[in-house]
């Protein structure tokens, strides 16, 4: 909007702005902070060891984003090109073609090894290196396509982890104000899935719900009790694990009637402590009630495949 | 297709977790068996969020009303919190001191639940039925505009004001609403006249 619009502006009313669409990574700081997350969550939870291990993964996510050279930012160009056609900027089927995005890959399985692990995450992992260029851009297909082949599972969760690390930094280099919505459900950044939603407590957006990109980690704004998976507003309801003393949890699924599927939403806005990716795990709990239910699961992670 | 198999066939056999979880084909089965042991006694409290428009006026602010139990499920919902709708574009989240303290305007014992009337010369409201209410305000109301309409003033211009009984109506409604209450009030006549649809 330019500065002498006549259009009426409410926002000015009581200086309550618009909450902006996008909210962009900062890998630096994201990593990290998951990283974090993880170690609390692993001390009091019966998946310890799993967190410990997805703690140590992103660890080195987070040495991988303070290490690597930054990344080119995507062409303008492509950029006006993409918003134009209300497309993502980032063009995941080009990112992994790039010899950055295969650096990062390769330089990540190496620092994996450091990691302490079970067996099976040992074998699978020393598969993974051994593997040759065209298998390890099978696995990225795979795993840009959000669909992870289900024998392979643990092959893919690292190759998985090294993505999100390219994927952030590339979304870093976007202008969020220049991004435009796509679809319900898609990343305006990457077209990625998302993991789940957060209404978050962010001065300027208390409250407003973004969604969470499992790929970049972008999140966008989509408002509150919609379906995250079709857009429907018919029908949406929210499931959680029973608390004692009737108090209302922070992690809950959001069910559709619509589509009969479901994606949890944590609300930071009542816990800032809450992490996407890391709650997401640790909350597995409300994943295996929510198996029995008739709703399918949509939110996509690529450390709680299953579910 | 066949270097796809190919490729597949390569990470299962070198790879020793073949499971339909993550955690399951990383070795971490044991974590994930203790997790659905421990949450298996617990079960799922069913919650509603829904959209409404605040009721105390016209600038009907948006919100967002908890409850527990969701009535489309057969449950009795309760009302457990009611905030300022983010996404609504007139209020953006905020509430006045007046709607903030919603839930306490829905649960108040002194809450209107039916028609009420309190007779001529009595001392206390006494419960009505719709039907009657309705009836007896039909009826007031033609009374009174029989009694009172003024089709011309002192000059003989059309005017058609009915200016001795007043009318208000509630926010909460569509634009639809607001215009039929609006098209239903003025071409009675009535001039003294305020719901949402005057702003």
């Amino acid at each position: 909007m330019s500065v002498s619009s006549l259009q009426p502006d409410p926002s000015m009313i009581g200086g309550i702005s618009k909450v902006p669409f996008a909210l962009m990574p900062h890998p630096a700081r994201l990593f990290k902070e998951r990283a974090t997350r993880f170690e609390v969550l692993a001390e009091t939870s019966n998946l310890a060891p799993y967190l410990k291990f997805l703690a140590g993964i992103a660890r080195i996510q987070a040495d991988l984003v303070s290490e690597l050279a930054p990344l080119e930012p995507i062409e303008t160009g492509q950029a006006a090109r993409a918003r134009e056609g209300a497309m993502p900027p980032i063009d995941r089927s080009a990112m992994i073609l790039s010899d950055d995005y295969r650096k990062t890959v390769r330089l990540f399985l190496d620092r994996a090894q450091a990691l302490e692990m079970p067996a099976a995450a040992a074998e699978a992992l020393k598969a993974v290196r051994s593997a040759d260029d065209d298998t390890l851009a099978w696995m990225a297909e795979n795993v840009i396509t959000d669909s992870l082949p289900v024998e392979s599972l643990a092959h893919h969760l690292y190759v998985a982890a090294a993505t999100q690390v390219h994927a952030a930094r590339l979304a870093a280099t976007l202008d969020g104000k220049a991004l435009v919505p796509v679809s319900v459900g898609v990343c305006p950044s990457c077209g990625g899935k998302p993991a789940g939603s957060m209404v978050i407590g962010v001065q300027g957006a208390e409250g407003a719900r973004y969604a969470c990109c499992s790929c970049c980690a972008t999140m966008w704004n989509e408002v509150r009790v919609k379906c995250l998976a079709c857009g429907s507003t018919k029908g949406v309801g929210y499931r959680a694990v029973e608390i004692d003393g009737g108090e209302d949890s922070v992690i809950k699924a959001e069910t559709c009637d619509s589509c009969n599927s479901w994606s949890k939403i944590l609300y930071q806005n009542k816990n800032p402590t809450l992490e996407v990716i890391a709650d997401d795990v640790s909350s597995l709990g409300l994943d295996i009630l929510m198996k029995e239910t008739d709703y399918r699961r949509a939110g996509f992670n690529p450390f709680l495949i299953g579910y | 297709m066949n270097m796809d198999l190919s490729r597949r066939s390569f990470l299962k056999l070198t790879g020793a977790g073949v499971a339909a979880t993550s955690m399951g084909a990383l070795g971490f089965s044991e974590a994930e068996a203790a997790e659905i042991a421990h949450v298996r006694p617990f079960k799922l409290a069913t919650t509603t969020e829904t959209r409404q428009t605040c009721p105390y006026c016209s600038v009907a602010c948006g919100i967002i009303i908890y409850s527990k139990g969701d009535v489309r499920k057969g449950d009795n919902a309760e009302v457990m919190h009611i905030e300022g709708d983010v996404d609504h574009p007139t209020n953006r989240g905020t509430l006045c001191p007046k709607g903030a303290a919603l839930k306490d305007f829905v649960k108040s014992p002194t809450r209107l639940l039916y028609p009420m009337h309190r007779k001529p010369g009595s001392d206390k409201f006494e419960r009505m039925s719709w039907d009657e209410a309705l009836d007896r305000i039909a009826r007031l109301m033609k009374d009174d505009r029989d009694a009172n309409f003024l089709a011309k003033n002192e000059k003989g211009l059309d005017v058609n004001r009915w200016t001795t009984t007043g009318m208000l109506a509630a926010s909460a409604t569509s634009n639809e609403t607001a215009w039929a209450t609006f098209k239903f009030a003025k071409s009675i006549g009535i001039v003294g006249f305020d719901n949402q649809a005057r702003v």
